[in-house]
C-alpha cells in the first residue's frame, strides 16, 4: 500500500519513504499550491510527496519565501492545497469543512506559532485548559490537574497565573507547546517556534521538543535555523516550492528510520 | 495631481466603505435627531404665535346684557380701542347619534357677515353659513358624527328642536382663549351661524349681541393697557345703559395651547441635548476603533517623515468629511420627517400651521454641528493615536497595555466557575475599558432615555386618571333653570341603575383684584362638603370640609398668573353683581395651566353667599356597580332624560363622566404621543451606536479567532463566544439604562409639569421601557456581534494569522 | 544604474556613529536587554549586512538608528544629527529627509496607487511641487521596472514588486541612507535576488545601505558585514571599510 505513496522523482525523498509497509502517519500527495493575486499567479509548492511516520522529529528549512510555511499549513489545514491530498492518520483532511477541520485539529494536532498565539485575557494555565474545553477532551474534573501537569513539563508550573504580558516571550512560547499538548494530540507542528527568542532561550523550546519526542510524539518543526534543524532526526529542505532535500540526521535515530537502515 | 495624503483620505473614505458608512451613519443620526427637533421646535413657536395673531384675535372679550349694533359702533370711538364687533354666543345640545345629545357652543357672525376680529380659517365647504346654516370648528368636527352637507339636529335650551344645515368646517385659533371658559381641550364643539339662524332659532330679541370682541391699539399684548382699556370700554358701556356681566383680557400672540407648545418645546430641548451628548460618545467611540485599525498605517506615515500635526490634520479632515456627508444626509430628511411630523400634532393643539418651509437656521445648525461636534468628538482618540511610537504602531503592541493589573483586572482574573470560552468573552469584554465605558456611556444614555419617556408617557397617563377623579360621576345632568334639589333626587333615586345622586352648585364670578379693579373671570363648582364625587390632585393646602366657611380652593392656573396669593390669604370674588370674601384653603390640579380660572367651593357656602334657597341645575349621578364603560353611562344618561323630561323638567345637557375626562386630557394625548416619537429617535440612535460599537470590537477579534479556529474552536464555539460578549455588553448596559432613566425620567417628567402645571410632577415607572429596551439591546447586541463574527469565521486561519 | 546625486563618500568622518547603544524593553515584571552597549561607526558609501539570529537584535537596532524607536542608553549621531537627543516630531521629519526605510512587509499604503505611494514621502516632508514631485517618483518607478504599474493599488502586483515599490518611496525624498529590515525575507531567491541588486547599485550611485538578512549568500556580497548575538556585536568584518581608509590615508 505505501507502494502507491511512493513519489515520481524518488531522490528528492528521504529515506523514511522506504522505511516499512507501516502506515505513514502524515502523508502528502503530489501537493501544489498556487496563490492567485492580482498580481498574477504564485506558485508556492510544486508537486510536494512526503510521508511522516509516527514518533518522528522532522525540520523544514529552507529560506524566507521558500514555502516552507505554506508546507506546514498543508498538514495543519490551515491552508488547503490548490491539487494533491494530504491525509493525516487515515483522515483526507482537506474534505473536512472549515468547522469540521477546526473540531479534529483540535483533537489530533498540537500547533505551536511563531508569534506564540496564547490569548492575552487568559492566564497560561487557562490558555492550556482552552483546547480541552473547546474539544470536551477529558472531564472537565481533570482539565485543571492536566493542565498544571503541563505547565510542570515545560518548567511553568510558578507562573500558571500569570497572564502572557506578564512573562518572558520564552515562557509564552513554552506556554504555547503547552497549550498544543492539551488534548494530548499525537502530532506538533511548529513554525519558527524559536524564531522571536534569543539563543538560550531557543535552546530551552528545543530541548522541550527533543524530551517530547521521546514520549513517542510525532513533531515537524519548520525553521531556519540549520543548526537547531540538525539536531532533528530527519530534515526536509524546501526552496522555492520544491522539495530539494529530505535527509536523516546522524544524531537521534529513530524507529522507523533504524528500519529503513535495516532494508 | 491632487495630494497623495488629502488621496489617502478619500481612498480611506472608499476602500473601507462599511466602516465609512457606520461612521456618517452614526453622525447622520445624530444630526437628523437635532434637525427634527430645531425644525419642530421653530415651526411650533412660529406657527402658534403667528398663526394666532393672524386671526386678528380679540384683546379684550365683555359679555354683557344683550346690546345693538349701534352700542357696538358707540363703543368704537372709545379711546384705545382699535375695533368692535358684536357677537351672540348662546349653548345648546345637538344629537350626535340618535338619542345621544353633545353640548355646542354657538357663535353668530357679524350682521354685516364680515368678521374682522376672530378670523376663521375656511378648512372645507363654505364661509360664512346662510340661513339656518352651520359651519363647525375642525378640532370637534368628528364628535358630530355629520359630513358636509348633512342635517344636525339642535335642542335649544327651550326644549325646543330645530334641525341645521353643516355647510363647512373652520378653524378657529381663539378656541379657549378666555379664561373664563374651560380651555381648549374641555371646550365642547363650536358652531357659527349668521344672525338670521339665531333669530330662528331663539326667537327674542333680534339682532343683538351678548358679546363684545375689542382689539385695541397700542400694546396689545400689555395685560395692564388692556385692562385699562377694557374698564374704560365697562364704562362707557354702563354710562350708555348696558350691563356688563365679565370681561377678559388677551394679549395678540397668546395662544390658549401656548403652556403646551412650552411643554412640548422644553421637552424637546432636553432631548435635543440629550441627543447631542448621545452622538458625541458614538463618533469619539467609532472613531477610536478606527484610529486603533489605521495604527499601523499611522506607523508607515510616521516612518516615511510624517509629524504629528500632519497626523492629526489628516484625520480630522476624514472626518469633516463625514461631518459633510452626514449633514448632506441629515438635512433633507429631517426636513421631511419633522413636517410630516407636524401635521397631525397642529391639528391637536389647534396651530395654524403654514406649512413646509425651508428654514435656514436648521440648516445651519445641522450643518455647523455637523462639521465641528465630529471634530471635537473625535479630538481625544485622534490626539492619542497620533501621540503612539512608530515601533508601537508597527508592532501593534502598545506598550502602556501590558502588564498592569487593577483591582478590577484582578477581580475579573478570579473569577472561576466558567469555561475557559466564557472566560474569553467575559475578559474580552473588559479588555478594553476606555472602549468599553464609551459604549456603555452611549448605550447607556440611549436606552435611559428610551425608558424614560414610557416613564413619562405612564407618567401622563396616570394623571389623566387622575383628572377623571375630579368627574367621578357617571352622569353629568346640567338642568336649564335651578329646580328644588330633594325633588329631584327624589325623581332619581328609584330609576334603575342610580345608586347615588349630588346636587352642584356652580357659578360664574369675576375676580377683584386688590386694587379693586375687575379681573377675569372665575368659574366656580361647589360641591357638597362632604361630596364623594370628586377626589382632588392637590399640590398645597388641603380641600374644602364640611363646616367650612367660605373657603375655597383654587386651580393651578392662578397659581402661575396670581403667585401672590397663599393658602390662607383672601380672594374676593364679585358673584351676582355682588362682592363677598373667600379664604383659599388649598390649591389642587386639573387640566393644566392653560384652562381657565377654575375654584372649587362646598355647595352650602355658595347657596349662603348667593342667599339662595335649595335649588340647583347641576347633578351628578353614580350608578350602581363600578368602572361603567362609555355606553353604560350613555344609556344611563339617556334613562335620566327621559325620566326628566316625563316629569316635564327641561334638560340642558346631559354629559357621560368619561366624556369629560376624556377631553380634559386630550392635550396630554398630544403629549404622550409626542414623546414616543421622540422615544423612537433616540432609540435609533443608540440602536446604530450599539451595532457600531459591536461590529467594530468583533472586527478587532479577527486574529483570536483564527488562533481559536487553530486550536480547535468550532464555528459554533465561535458564534457563542462573539454573541455572549456582545450580549453582556448589552445587558450591562441595559443595567445602566435602568438606574440612568430614573433621574433623565424625573428631569422629563418634572419639566412637562412645570411647564403645564407650574409644579413637579408625581413620576410613575412601568416596566413596558426597561423591557422594551431589554429585548431591544439584546437583540441589537446579538445581531450587531453575529455579522461581523460571521465574516471572521468565514475568513481562512491563514489570512488571519498572516502576520502582518 | 540608479545615479543619484549623493556626494561621493567621505573617508574621514562616518555617515553613522553609535556610541555604547543600550536598549531595555519592559517585558512583564523583568525587563529584557535587547541591545547591551552597541558601539558602530559606518562609512558613506558603505553597503552593511546586518546579521544574528532572531532576537539577537537586530531589528532593534535598525530600529534605533532609523529613529523609529528610542534607545535607553548611549547616543547616535547619523550625518551630524543627535537622534538620541529628538523628539518624535523632530525623529519623524528627520527621518523623512535622510532615511530611506525600508521592511520585510513592504509596509505599502494598501489604499493608495503605486505612484501616490512613491509621492507621499515627498508630500509629507520634501519640496512638495505637484508635477515635479510626479515626475521624479515616475522616473524612480522607472528606475525599478514599475513605471507600467504606476497606477495600480499594491494589492495588485507581486511580493517582489511590491518591495521593488518601497524602495522607490524610499529614495523619494533622495536620502543619503538607506536603512532595510529583512528586505528579502518575504520574496522568493528570484526576486530576492533582484532587490539585492538594485542595492548594489545604490551603492554604486554613493548611498550608503544598511541591511538586516538571515540570507548567507546576499549577506557576503555586501562590503561590510555585522554579526549581532544577544545584544551585542560579535563580528564585524570590516574588511572593506579598512581598505577605503588606508585609501583615505594614503590620499590625506
Amino acid at each position: 500500500m505505501s507502494n502507491s505513496f511512493t513519489p515520481q522523482n524518488a531522490p528528492l525523498n528521504g529515506p523514511s519513504e522506504k522505511t516499512s509497509l507501516r502506515q505513514p502517519l502524515v502523508e502528502m500527495r503530489q501537493i501544489y499550491k498556487t496563490f492567485k493575486s492580482a498580481a498574477g499567479e504564485f506558485i508556492a509548492l510544486r508537486n510536494i510527496n512526503a510521508c511522516f511516520y509516527r514518533g518522528e522529529f522532522v525540520s523544514v528549512v529552507g529560506k524566507s519565501g521558500s514555502g516552507k510555511s505554506t508546507l506546514v499549513n498543508m498538514i495543519t489545514g490551515i491552508d488547503r492545497p490548490t491539487s494533491g491530498s494530504v491525509y493525516v492518520d487515515g483522515v483526507c483532511i482537506q474534505e473536512l469543512g472549515e468547522s469540521a477541520m477546526s473540531a479534529w485539529r483540535g483533537r489530533n494536532l498540537g500547533i505551536v506559532f511563531q508569534f506564540y498565539q496564547l490569548l492575552p485575557m487568559l492566564s497560561l494555565i487557562e490558555n492550556v485548559m482552552l483546547p480541552m474545553d473547546l474539544c470536551e477532551r477529558f472531564p472537565p474534573a481533570e482539565r485543571e490537574a492536566r493542565a498544571r501537569a503541563l505547565l510542570r513539563l515545560v518548567g511553568l508550573e510558578d507562573y500558571a497565573d500569570q497572564l502572557p504580558a506578564e512573562v518572558s516571550g520564552g515562557q509564552q512560547q513554552s506556554a504555547a507547546i503547552a497549550r498544543a499538548l492539551a488534548n494530548d494530540p499525537p502530532i506538533l507542528i511548529a513554525d519558527e517556534p524559536t524564531g522571536n527568542l534569543d539563543s538560550r532561550t531557543a535552546e530551552a523550546v528545543f530541548n522541550i521538543f527533543l524530551g517530547l519526542r521521546e514520549q513517542g510524539k510525532t513533531i515537524i518543526m519548520v525553521t531556519h535555523d540549520r543548526s537547531l534543524a540538525q539536531r532533528a532526526g530527519r530534515m526536509l529542505e524546501i526552496a522555492d516550492g520544491v522539495l530539494i532535500s529530505d535527509s536523516l540526521n546522524g544524531e537521534a535515530p529513530h524507529p522507523s528510520s533504524r528500519e529503513a537502515g535495516a532494508v | 495631481m491632487m495630494r497623495p495624503r488629502v488621496r489617502k483620505i478619500l481612498a480611506d473614505l472608499w476602500g473601507n466603505r462599511l466602516r465609512s458608512l457606520l461612521v456618517i451613519a452614526s453622525i447622520t443620526v445624530g444630526l437628523f435627531a437635532i434637525g427634527v427637533i430645531a425644525t419642530l421646535h421653530q415651526v411650533m413657536t412660529e406657527d402658534l404665535r403667528l398663526g394666532y395673531a393672524a386671526a386678528n384675535p380679540p384683546n379684550i372679550r365683555i359679555v354683557a346684557a344683550p346690546f345693538d349694533q349701534g352700542m357696538v359702533d358707540h363703543l368704537r370711538k372709545v379711546e384705545g380701542v382699535r375695533q368692535a364687533e358684536g357677537l351672540r354666543g348662546f349653548d345648546a345640545r345637538l344629537e350626535s347619534e340618535p338619542g345621544e345629545w353633545i353640548g355646542i357652543e354657538f357663535k353668530a357672525v357679524p350682521q354685516d357677515e364680515v368678521r374682522q376680529i376672530a378670523q376663521v380659517r375656511l378648512v372645507k365647504g363654505k364661509w360664512p353659513p346662510g340661513d339656518r346654516e352651520v359651519v363647525i370648528e375642525q378640532y370637534k368636527f368628528a364628535d358630530i358624527h355629520a359630513q358636509l352637507g348633512e342635517w344636525i339636529t339642535i335642542e335649544l335650551p327651550s326644549g325646543e328642536r330645530r334641525p341645521l344645515k353643516v355647510v363647512g368646517v373652520v378653524s378657529d385659533q381663539t378656541v379657549g382663549a378666555f379664561a373664563s371658559g374651560p380651555g381648549f381641550f374641555l371646550a365642547p364643539v363650536q358652531g357659527y351661524i349668521n344672525q338670521e339662524t339665531v333669530e330662528w332659532l331663539q326667537q327674542d330679541l333680534p339682532y343683538t349681541y351678548n358679546m363684545l370682541y375689542l382689539t385695541v391699539d397700542g400694546d396689545a399684548n400689555n395685560e395692564e393697557h388692556l385692562w385699562e382699556v377694557a374698564n374704560r370700554v365697562r364704562d362707557e358701556l354702563e354710562r350708555a345703559g348696558g350691563a356688563v356681566i365679565n370681561i377678559a383680557v388677551r394679549g395678540s400672540y397668546d395662544h390658549p395651547n401656548r403652556r403646551y407648545l412650552e411643554a412640548l418645546a422644553i421637552v424637546l430641548v432636553l432631548l435635543g441635548f440629550l441627543i447631542v451628548f448621545l452622538s458625541g460618545f458614538l463618533i469619539t467611540n467609532t472613531m477610536q476603533a478606527i484610529i486603533q485599525q489605521q495604527m499601523q498605517q499611522i506607523g508607515i506615515l510616521k516612518t516615511l517623515g510624517s509629524r504629528r500635526y500632519q497626523i492629526i490634520l489628516l484625520y480630522m479632515g476624514l472626518i469633516l468629511i463625514f461631518g459633510a456627508v452626514a449633514a448632506l444626509a441629515a438635512a433633507p430628511l429631517a426636513y421631511q420627517v419633522a413636517f410630516q411630523r407636524v401635521v397631525p400634532l397642529a391639528q391637536t393643539i389647534n396651530m395654524a400651521y403654514r406649512g413646509p418651509r425651508f428654514l435656514p437656521g436648521v440648516i445651519l445648525l445641522q450643518v455647523g454641528m455637523g462639521l465641528l461636534a465630529p471634530q471635537l468628538a473625535a479630538l481625544a482618540p485622534i490626539l492619542q493615536g497620533s501621540r503612539i511610537s512608530v515601533r508601537e504602531a508597527l508592532s501593534g503592541i502598545r506598550e502602556s497595555q501590558q502588564a498592569r493589573r487593577s483591582w478590577f483586572d484582578r477581580m475579573i482574573l478570579r473569577l472561576r466557575g466558567f469555561s475557559r470560552p466564557t472566560l474569553i468573552s467575559i475578559r474580552n469584554t473588559f479588555r478594553r475599558k476606555g472602549r468599553l465605558i464609551l459604549t456603555l456611556v452611549t448605550l447607556s444614555l440611549g436606552g435611559a432615555i428610551f425608558i424614560a419617556t414610557f416613564n413619562v408617557q405612564v407618567s401622563m397617563d396616570r394623571y389623566v386618571d387622575m383628572v377623571s377623579r375630579y368627574f367621578l360621576a357617571d352622569v353629568n345632568l346640567t338642568l336649564t333653570r335651578p329646580e328644588r334639589t330633594l325633588e329631584i333626587i327624589q325623581m332619581l333615586s328609584d330609576l334603575p341603575g342610580v345608586a347615588y345622586i349630588e346636587a352642584w352648585g356652580t357659578a360664574r364670578s369675576e375676580m377683584i383684584l386688590p386694587d379693586g379693579s375687575t379681573g377675569e373671570n372665575v368659574q366656580l363648582l361647589a360641591p357638597p362638603a362632604n361630596s364623594r364625587l370628586v377626589d382632588p390632585v392637590l399640590i398645597e393646602g388641603r380641600w374644602v370640609k364640611p363646616g367650612d366657611q367660605n373657603a375655597i380652593v383654587l386651580n393651578e392656573r392662578f397659581m402661575s398668573d396670581f403667585p401672590y396669593l397663599r393658602v390662607g390669604d383672601t380672594l374676593r370674588l364679585r358673584l351676582n353683581g355682588k362682592e363677598t370674601d373667600w379664604v383659599i384653603v388649598g390649591y389642587f390640579q386639573l387640566a393644566g395651566r392653560s384652562s381657565g380660572l377654575l375654584a372649587y367651593t362646598s355647595r352650602e357656602s355658595l347657596l349662603r353667599v348667593l342667599n339662595q334657597p335649595d335649588k340647583a341645575m347641576t347633578y351628578r349621578i353614580v350608578a350602581e356597580g363600578e368602572d361603567l364603560s362609555k355606553e353604560e353611562q350613555e344609556a344611563l344618561g339617556r334613562a335620566i332624560e327621559a325620566r326628566m323630561a316625563a316629569r316635564g323638567i327641561r334638560v340642558l345637557d346631559v354629559t357621560t363622566g368619561s366624556y369629560l375626562s376624556n377631553s380634559a386630557a386630550q392635550g396630554f394625548a398630544a403629549l404622550t404621543g409626542f414623546l414616543l416619537f421622540l422615544a423612537s429617535l433616540t432609540a435609533l440612535v443608540g440602536s446604530i451606536g450599539l451595532t457600531g460599537a459591536m461590529s467594530l470590537n468583533v472586527m478587532e477579534r479577527t486574529r483570536e479567532i483564527g488562533v481559536l479556529r487553530a486550536i480547535g474552536a468550532t464555528n459554533r464555539i465561535l458564534m457563542r463566544l462573539v454573541l455572549t460578549e456582545g450580549m453582556l455588553i448589552g445587558f450591562l448596559s441595559w443595567i445602566i439604562a435602568t438606574l440612568a432613566a430614573i433621574p433623565i425620567s424625573k428631569l422629563l417628567s418634572d419639566s412637562i409639569s412645570l411647564a403645564l402645571f407650574g409644579n413637579p410632577s408625581t413620576l410613575a415607572y412601568t416596566p413596558t421601557g426597561f423591557l422594551l429596551w431589554l429585548g431591544a439591546v439584546l437583540i441589537l447586541s446579538a445581531l450587531a456581534s453575529i455579522l461581523p463574527a460571521r465574516n471572521a469565521t468565514r475568513l481562512t486561519i491563514r489570512e488571519v494569522l498572516a502576520y502582518e | 544604474m540608479i545615479a543619484m546625486n549623493t556626494p561621493a563618500p567621505s573617508h574621514s568622518s562616518p555617515l553613522i556613529r553609535a556610541c555604547q547603544v543600550v536598549k531595555v524593553y519592559p517585558a512583564g515584571g523583568r525587563p529584557v536587554q535587547a541591545l547591551k552597549g552597541v558601539s558602530l561607526d559606518v562609512y558613506p558609501g558603505e553597503f552593511v549586512a546586518i546579521q544574528g539570529r532572531s532576537g539577537a537584535g537586530k531589528t532593534t537596532l535598525v530600529n534605533l538608528l532609523t529613529g523609529v524607536d528610542h534607545l535607553t542608553e548611549g547616543e547616535i549621531w547619523v550625518d551630524g544629527a543627535a537622534l538620541h537627543r529628538f523628539n518624535e516630531n523632530q525623529l519623524a521629519f528627520w527621518r523623512g529627509r535622510n532615511v530611506g526605510v525600508i521592511f520585510q512587509s513592504f509596509y505599502l499604503m494598501p489604499t493608495l496607487s503605486i505612484l501616490d505611494n512613491v509621492v507621499l514621502p515627498i508630500d509629507l516632508c520634501g519640496d512638495y511641487h505637484p508635477r515635479r514631485s510626479r515626475e521624479r517618483a515616475l522616473e524612480l518607478l522607472r528606475q525599478v521596472g514599475l513605471e507600467e504599474h504606476a497606477h495600480k493599488l499594491p494589492s495588485q502586483i507581486s511580493g517582489g514588486q511590491q518591495q521593488r515599490v518601497a524602495i522607490a518611496r524610499a529614495l523619494a525624498n533622495d536620502p543619503p541612507l538607506i536603512i532595510a529590515d529583512e528586505p528579502t525575507g518575504r520574496l522568493d531567491s528570484v526576486n530576492a535576488e533582484n532587490i539585492f541588486q538594485i542595492f548594489q547599485s545604490l551603492v554604486e550611485g554613493g548611498k550608503t545601505v544598511l541591511m538586516v538578512t538571515h540570507d548567507e549568500g546576499l549577506a557576503s556580497r555586501a562590503s561590510r558585514r555585522l554579526i549581532l548575538s544577544d545584544g551585542e556585536i560579535i563580528a564585524d568584518d570590516a574588511a572593506h571599510r579598512l581598505k577605503s581608509e588606508a585609501a583615505g590615508k594614503t590620499e590625506g
